[in-house]
């Protein structure tokens, strides 16, 4: 492999699988640390209702999922009182990983009701119990959503700012996982003929493993997350010609299921039995296969009720569901199948979210996502040590090594500790103290920025192991934690048979060990700093007297 | 030395041209892309989402053809290509004059 | 248990993949023969068709496509990995 020459003025014969790989290192290494956050976030999202499960430790274990048709006529019933006059109620059925009912209603427009701050709200929230249909009292907290939120819209970003960021680095993914299969066109082929090197060979080896076996899910992941939020990202379609109110109903009814809305009359009328609108959802479906209830205009003569379907049975989220007009009680439509295109999206949309996963899938998912978590992890490293080795003095980096270094550092080992703050924050914050939810949130990033210092503080190679050790002391201590400030702690839980529990309790543990592992590989890795002084003298040289920018050239050893 | 530094700048604004024509002039081909769509004989929800669905693969490929080629001016060559029928089209849709299939 | 199984034939394709080609039949049997690498490359491919075939007949084509697609990539990661400490194992 001849080396790239540094003073070339146009790049001939530079060769496709060069610009390709320097495409897809630059693609990579602009946004790494953020699509690092993502993949991590979003791995662990996979069990975010496990996590809420867990976080909400004051609400009891849930052994019996009750009928869910009671459940939606008890709840309706509790809010005719709680949210007379709004003009959408919200109702979520509970699944097993979610055993609550989360409730959503829309603010009259004339109420102004609202925080602190007069903001109007755009609708309120309340979690039931669906044993006894009484509201819950938990601890404020977003539970797993948190890291949901964070995942595709960096919460508490603003929505819009935070979607486009997500939606450009899951762009720059896509270029990087295009780019990178052209640099290494024989990538499955050579994939069982590995070579494990050692130093910058087996970083580089790491990354290419991750990165083939989990190829297929990867470009899915990566593709499918783009489409979630299409309609933002091109609207450009639906501006042209979708304008008449019509016409967008009927785009709607292809994506969402929720049915369009209605004038209410200003008529009042009783709601008719939602017990027996959901008993013919659940006859067509099944019985653990409704997911909500959507009531539009409740006590009024034009009420309207969507019974909408699941999600755990079919891999697709397109809309279906069963129509009923509020106050009779009939049937008035049966929404159950969509456009070609409406059910690619849908079934795409599905792909992303996993929803429809048992306890075997979800694993899978979780398991393949976090080996592109490391995937993404070891590409950032990777470019240090092979830069490292570049050096003319290794000591005394040029600024732009430097930075990248102590953002690796922040962004892979800092991001645990930073994850698990915030659980010890759900167990240590009081559970009835104003704004607990939004403390949870700053500890986060508090701990991530303090992370980021110390970072900047240590030598690089310090900074690494402390970061992960103390990522390891945190992990270990939480069950600790948890057993000391709750009634939940995991020798209760297995006598209980709260296996979710149980699970979040031990996979922190393994989380514990696997950071310990790469606390101590990284203690025992003793980086390659040889470069013969000749050619250090020449980079020297080099560098000093052209205005080209060092571009970031991986050099493909293996032809 | 001159001719060096020259080179040297020539190469900088080479690969900004690249970059503005990979993330911006490639989105332009998707969006362009995603409006022509409508032209086809197809529902027209159906052809919005088909649009969106497939533009983030024209978008990709267009970044990546656009540091594929030879020169910073054969990528914005070929974008034009590529975007002048598309254009063209998406005009003729959105001024009404092409209906393509059903509401 | 249908899980486990689908799961065992795919992680036995991969490994009989793997052990078809050149580098690995160097290291176990210490020669290249075009007749077992024939046979390995047949039973790996088998094996992975019919682990695709049962999963789409047990759960239907959606669920047993997203299933396939889980457990192949598991698999593959698996045998990768093992393949990696076999392979440091014998540079000891």
């Amino acid at each position: 492999m001849t080396p790239a020459n540094t003073t070339s003025v146009k790049p001939q014969g530079r060769g496709i699988r060069q610009t390709m790989s320097d495409l897809h290192t630059w693609a990579g290494l602009l946004v790494g640390w953020l699509l690092y956050a993502m993949f991590l976030t979003g791995t662990v999202s996979y069990f975010k209702d496990e996590l809420s499960q867990w976080m909400r430790p004051d609400v009891p274990h849930q052994r019996v999922l009750p009928d869910a048709a009671v459940v939606a006529q008890n709840v309706s019933h509790q809010l005719t009182t709680l949210a007379a006059g709004s003009p959408q109620w919200s109702v979520y059925l509970p699944t097993e990983r979610n055993p609550v009912v989360n409730v959503f209603w829309r603010n009259a427009p004339t109420d102004v009701k609202g925080d602190k701050g007069g903001n109007r709200r755009g609708f309120e929230e309340a979690t039931f119990d669906p044993a006894t249909g009484q509201r819950l009292k938990a601890r404020e907290t977003l539970g797993g959503e948190f890291f949901y939120r964070f995942h595709f819209q960096f919460h508490p970003l603003p929505v819009l700012w935070g979607r486009w960021l997500a939606g450009f680095c899951a762009m720059f993914m896509l270029v990087a996982i295009i780019s990178g299969v052209i640099t290494h066109k024989k990538i499955f082929i050579d994939f069982f003929t590995f070579r494990w090197g050692k130093g910058q060979r087996s970083w580089l080896d790491a990354h290419n493993a991750l990165s083939v076996f989990g190829l297929p899910f990867h470009l899915m992941i990566t593709y499918t997350g783009l489409v979630t939020l299409m309609a933002m990202y091109m609207p450009w379609g639906a501006q042209v010609a979708i304008k008449t109110p019509a016409e967008r109903a009927q785009m709607s009814a292809q994506l969402s299921a929720f049915p369009p809305p209605i004038k209410a009359t200003g008529d009042k009328a009783p709601l008719a039995s939602i017990d027996a609108m959901v008993r013919q959802a659940q006859a067509r479906w099944g019985a653990n296969d409704v997911g909500r209830v959507s009531i539009t205009n409740p006590g009024d003569a034009a009420a309207r009720v969507a019974v909408t379907r699941g999600e755990a049975t079919r891999v697709s989220m397109s809309p279906q569901y069963l129509l009923f007009n509020g106050t009779t009680g009939e049937l008035l439509d049966v929404k159950d199948n969509v456009g070609a295109a409406a059910e690619t999206r849908g079934v795409m949309y599905a792909l992303h979210l996993g929803r429809f996963s048992d306890l075997h899938l979800r694993w899978l998912y979780f398991l393949v996502s976090l080996g592109g978590t490391a995937m993404v992890g070891t590409g950032l490293v990777m470019w240090t040590v092979k830069r490292r080795s570049q050096l003319p003095d290794p000591a005394r980096p040029h600024f732009g090594f430097h930075v990248v270094e102590r953002l690796n550092i922040a962004a892979i080992a800092g991001l645990s500790v930073a994850m698990t703050a915030f659980l010890w924050g759900n167990r240590l914050i009081p559970a009835d103290a104003a704004g607990r939810s939004a403390t949870e949130v700053d500890l986060f990033y508090g701990a991530w920025a303090a992370t980021l210092l110390y970072a900047l503080g240590r030598p690089a190679r310090r900074a690494w192991i402390e970061l992960l050790w103390i990522a390891t002391a945190l992990l270990t201590l939480l069950p600790l934690l948890n057993a000391l400030t709750t009634s939940r702690g995991l020798w209760h839980s297995v006598a209980a048979g709260d296996w979710v529990y149980v699970g979040v309790d031990l996979m922190v543990w393994a989380l514990a060990a696997l950071h310990a592992w790469l606390a101590i590989r990284t203690a025992r890795h003793k980086p390659k700093l040889k470069t013969k002084p000749v050619r250090a003298a020449q980079v020297a040289a080099a560098a000093q007297t052209s205005d080209t920018p060092v571009n970031a050239r991986l050099n493909e050893d293996r032809a | 030395m001159a001719q060096v530094r020259r080179a040297a700048r020539l190469n900088v604004s080479a690969l900004v041209s690249r970059i503005v024509a990979a993330i911006g002039g490639g989105y332009v081909v998707a969006a362009l892309a995603s409006v022509a769509v409508l032209a086809l004989p197809m529902d027209k929800s159906q052809a919005v989402i088909t649009g969106m669905l497939a533009s983030f693969a024209i978008y990709a490929g267009a970044v990546v053809w656009v540091f594929a080629v030879r020169s910073a001016w054969r990528a914005w060559a070929g974008l034009l290509v590529v975007a002048a029928p598309l254009a063209l089209v998406a005009w003729a849709v959105s001024s009404g004059l092409v209906t393509g299939g059903a509401a | 248990m249908m899980h486990l199984y689908t799961f065992a034939i795919c992680l036995v394709g991969f490994a009989a993949l793997a052990m078809a080609t050149e580098r690995q039949q160097e290291a176990l049997f210490h020669g290249v023969s075009r007749v077992r690498t024939r046979q390995y490359r047949r039973i790996g491919w088998t094996a992975l068709v019919v682990a695709l075939g049962v999963s789409v007949v047990n759960q239907g084509w959606g669920f047993g496509l997203v299933t396939y697609s889980g457990q192949t990539s598991m698999a593959a990661g698996l045998v990768y990995l093992a393949l990696i400490v076999a392979e440091r194992r014998r540079s000891r």
